[in-house]
């Protein structure tokens, strides 16, 4: 059974033969699931009610190209008589009673839901080593991270069990897991995709967005779960576009910018080489590139810490071991009940970020810290509309290294913030950003590329995305092409 | 320069966060805490363009619902998760003082 190494096409003119029904898809993507349950890319699978669905849409009309195909979706996103943890002790046992806008959308195009998928706890973190049920390991290494925090959805895709996964992205966990596993992944335009649903982590940055082997089919994934959602105050009134619609269009003419700080000491003279590759391809191809200088960008880990770690305070200030969730047993009072179920509750990088979070909006520092915060994140959107006034796009690498050890330290509490380093302007910004992967490094680790697009412009960063996708012609597949 | 926080520290921010640590926890806290404290300090060293502020990087105003009734959830849902109820209430520790409850 080797349906789902096809293309989205070929499989959809298959089911509309009727050559296969979407159980061969499903029974395919759970013996992939399951023979590589090592990889540890599920919290949850949904097996029993795939084949039920599957099941029941024999003899339905095939009516769009998503149709009875398999998805991942991440463990933060509601999914309606499905188990969903956040990676949290806190949350091990909760069966959400209602779907995320994300999940009735796919629902609606009749996507399949296999599982879960693994990540750090509330997103927090850049590795998924965070996750109460073990981190994923790499599918191109086994003992390395699948990066953070959607590395879960990254795994799986990467190691080809299923086409399409959901993500989320806060500080760049969508882009980054996707760097360190060679896959692709968008983080949209904010408002873009609603976010209701989704258990929120930093509400004023947080985004959901497509994973997927190739950039065409990131662009139908989102597709399908873009638009206006009354139910998020956020969520832009903007049309859904055909985000596919540029896809192998040319790239001559197009103005890319590469600020100097993405290519500073602080990322491996390896990954600068490759991207450096990519950057004289470009150019051979009839872009024009200019290194250019950003102000503001090397403070953004900075703003990030502040910002995050707020909202997540207040985010989590919700779970209280009374309506839902983890209950600490035989309280001796009410406050005992809310203190000790988030002790056991809580992991430990949740509890710091909770901890500084809190401190940062109690009383005077709020102004002190929080204020002036969003004061220079005013600054860093100003700085990034003057680009994007002369520059169709900005690019440079994902990530400083390629995926590291899953037996590094993790007693720095710093170092989860800084492997964002390079991504997190864009969630600072609201700014739509789209990691590809453009190569190797010795290890035969995946390196990936950047792509920063204006507001709402993903089409034109697809167009960019599968143009750079084309020539490299990479094989991304981590078992050889079996 | 300190290179952790004092105890005493830890515990208010700690109650902060509504989150009870252990002895052996505090000790740690001491240097994690700082140290991400000491990361944020560098905000002040940055000198902006001007005093206006980003909340939330969003392209429309706020969409404000009508006051109507919307979708509502169902009581015997909601208590499928709360870990504690007695018909169609949540049951919660007694808040006064015990001895004027119950």
């Amino acid at each position: 059974m080797k349906y789902l190494e096809k293309s989205i096409k070929e499989i959809n003119d298959l089911l509309k033969k009727g050559t296969i029904k979407p159980i061969d898809l499903v029974e395919e993507a759970f013996e992939r699931i399951e023979t590589d349950k090592d990889l540890n890319a599920y919290i949850t699978l949904n097996k029993e009610e795939a084949l039920k669905q599957a099941k029941e849409l024999e003899g339905k009309e095939v009516d769009n190209l998503l149709f009875g195909i398999p998805i991942a979706v991440k463990d933060n996103i509601l999914t309606k008589d499905l188990r969903t943890t956040a990676a949290s002790h806190i949350l091990d046992n909760f069966i959400p009673i209602y779907d995320a806008t994300v999940v009735e959308k796919i629902k609606a195009h009749n996507m399949i839901i296999v599982g879960k998928t693994n990540m750090d706890e509330f997103a927090m973190g850049s590795s998924s080593r965070t996750s109460y049920f073990g981190a994923p390991k790499n599918p191109w290494n086994n003992n390395k991270i699948s990066g953070g925090s959607s590395g879960g959805s990254a795994t799986t895709i990467a190691a080809r069990h299923v086409p399409f996964a959901l993500g989320s992205d806060t500080g760049g966990s969508i882009r980054q897991p996707a760097s360190y596993t060679g896959i692709v992944g968008m983080k949209p335009t904010y408002g873009r995709v609603s976010r209701y649903g989704v258990i929120a982590f930093a509400s004023s940055l947080d985004q959901l967005g497509p994973m997927t082997q190739n950039v065409l089919n990131n662009a139908l994934l989102l597709n399908v779960i873009s638009g206006h959602d009354p139910r998020d105050m956020t969520s832009s009134h903007r049309e859904v576009e055909d985000y596919t619609r540029l896809i192998g269009k040319d790239i001559k003419g197009k103005k890319i910018a590469v600020p100097r700080f993405l290519m500073s000491d602080i990322v491996d003279p390896e990954i600068i080489k490759t991207i450096e590759v990519v950057i004289e391809m470009l150019k051979e191809n009839g872009a024009t590139v200019d290194y250019i200088d950003m102000k503001y960008l090397d403070n953004a880990v900075t703003l990030y810490q502040i910002i995050a770690m707020g909202e997540a305070s207040s985010n989590l200030a919700r779970f209280d071991g009374i309506r839902y969730g983890l209950s600490h047993e035989n309280p001796k009072s009410h406050e005992d009940l809310y203190l000790e179920t988030r002790r056991e509750g809580f992991g430990k990088e949740v509890k710091r970020r909770i901890m500084v979070g809190s401190y940062l909006l109690s009383g005077e520092n709020a102004k002190t810290y929080y204020n002036k915060a969003l004061s220079i994140r005013d600054d860093m959107a100003t700085e990034f509309d003057k680009v994007f006034k002369k520059y169709d796009y900005i690019i440079g690498p994902t990530t400083t290294t390629t995926a590291y050890n899953l037996d590094d330290p993790m007693d720095d509490p710093s170092k989860s913030f800084m492997d964002d380093v390079l991504v997190i302007p864009v969630n600072m910004a609201g700014l739509p950003g789209l990691g590809i992967p453009v190569g190797f490094d010795k290890n035969h680790m995946p390196i990936g590329m950047h792509i920063i697009g204006n507001k709402f412009e993903e089409a034109e960063m697809y167009r960019l995305g599968s143009f750079i996708e084309d020539k490299l012609n990479l094989d991304l597949n981590p078992k050889g092409g079996e | 320069m300190k290179n952790k926080l004092t105890k005493e520290e830890v515990l208010h921010v700690a109650d902060l966060a509504r989150i009870k640590v252990t002895e052996e926890e505090i000790e740690k806290y001491q240097v994690e805490l700082k140290k991400l404290l000491d990361d944020v300090e560098k905000v002040n060293d940055v000198v902006g363009y001007d005093d206006e502020i980003l909340i939330a990087p969003w392209d429309h105003n706020a969409d404000l619902r009508n006051d109507t009734d919307t979708r509502m959830l169902e009581a015997k849902e909601v208590l499928k998760n709360a870990p504690n109820h007695t018909g169609n209430y949540i049951t919660v520790p007694v808040v006064i003082g015990e001895s004027e409850g119950a």
